[in-house]
């Protein structure tokens, strides 16, 4: 929580507008580790991706656990989301040989979304896919997946076709040939991880430099008078953002997953 | 001449943001359209939809990153 507060003590209300850290890079990075185990030190993100995945599995083993003879709402819902990303994302987007990457997709899908969420979970309020480096090993997985995919399927022709495309007239064959193999090893992953980290990124930049400017102004009214009227304006913009933030977090987690699946499906398939 | 202050990275993310927004008015805008015309395919165009936004906001993002890292 004293990452929430730390504007408080470097923002002067008496002059400026809007609290903001001098280095952003503080609401991202927690050096202080809260616990130690051996070698390992556990801060505060290390902490929330051990939350995520335990949240993860206890949704899935409490939801979808055999023996209750009528699912309750909750096993219902979590039915529904399983069958969601099974059906309408692997299936739908890879086609019937999809039910093979459904796990992975489930996996990805279900990590990045709680991850995504506690960025407006009270008390938690850092959504751990904001440092780069989930994203990053996510799409690092994603990419590994699909070229193995594509080996496996097209066996070396799966770069030939890349470099060479043949549907292409030949005088433009090697400038496509470049963009596709660029586009498809270099920018592909890095797109991936960097679309999911900078939602997250100007999010929870968004949510604090508000919220907390919106509530330093209108609590130090004694102080500073009627200029503590600034806060109001910044706290109802920062409790829109906030609702928006919810829509933005589930819906890149829905993309990432969907984008995964596409790009195992241009190596199933790669004539499409 | 008065100088100007502020960040030149801030109005390179504003310029890679111009082609992201046109971008993406028109990917909706025609997923509404066909949704419109054809009901019974929206789940479809939905689908289609998102990844045409998620191709297009890429260009903003990466001028978003270039603003942190410039």
């Amino acid at each position: 929580m004293e990452s929430v507060i730390l504007a408080s003590g470097e923002c002067d209300v008496s002059s400026e507008i809007i609290c903001a850290p001098d280095d952003v890079l503080e609401l991202f990075e927690f050096k202080d580790a809260l616990f130690t185990i051996g070698p390992l030190h556990f801060t505060r993100t290390v902490v929330l991706i051990f939350l995520a995945m335990f949240i993860v599995l206890g949704l899935l083993w409490f939801g979808l656990r055999k023996g209750d003879k009528v699912p309750s709402r909750f096993a219902a819902a979590m039915e529904a989301l399983v069958t969601f990303v099974k059906e309408d994302i692997a299936i739908g987007i890879i086609g019937p040989e999809g039910v093979k990457y459904a796990p992975y997709l489930l996996a990805v899908f279900m990590f990045v979304i709680v991850g995504n969420l506690f960025e407006v979970t009270p008390l938690i309020n850092f959504p751990i896919t904001s440092r780069m480096a989930i994203p990053l090993f996510i799409s690092v997985v994603t990419w590994v997946i699909f070229v193995i995919v594509g080996f496996k399927k097209n066996g070396i022709r799966y770069v030939g076709d890349l470099i060479w495309p043949r549907s292409v007239p030949v005088a433009l064959r090697p400038l496509v040939g470049l963009i596709e193999v660029v586009s498809t090893f270099i920018l592909r992953p890095i797109t991936l991880a960097v679309r999911l980290f900078a939602n997250l990124v100007a999010g929870h930049l968004m949510l604090t430099l508000l919220l907390a400017s919106g509530w330093i102004f209108m609590s130090s009214v004694g102080d500073i008078g009627a200029r503590a009227i600034i806060g109001l304006p910044w706290f109802v913009f920062g409790l829109g953002i906030y609702v928006f933030e919810i829509v933005v977090a589930v819906l890149q987690a829905y993309i990432i997953t969907l984008l995964s699946a596409v790009y195992v499906q241009t190596s199933v398939h790669p004539e499409h | 001449m008065e100088e100007i202050k502020g960040a030149i990275a801030l109005v390179g993310y504003g310029l890679a943001a111009i082609g992201p927004g046109i971008g993406i008015g028109i990917v909706v805008g025609n997923a509404i359209q066909a949704m419109a015309r054809q009901p019974e395919a929206a789940g479809m165009a939905r689908t289609t939809m998102f990844l045409g936004i998620a191709f297009t906001e890429a260009l903003a993002l990466i001028g978003f990153v270039l603003f942190f890292i410039a």
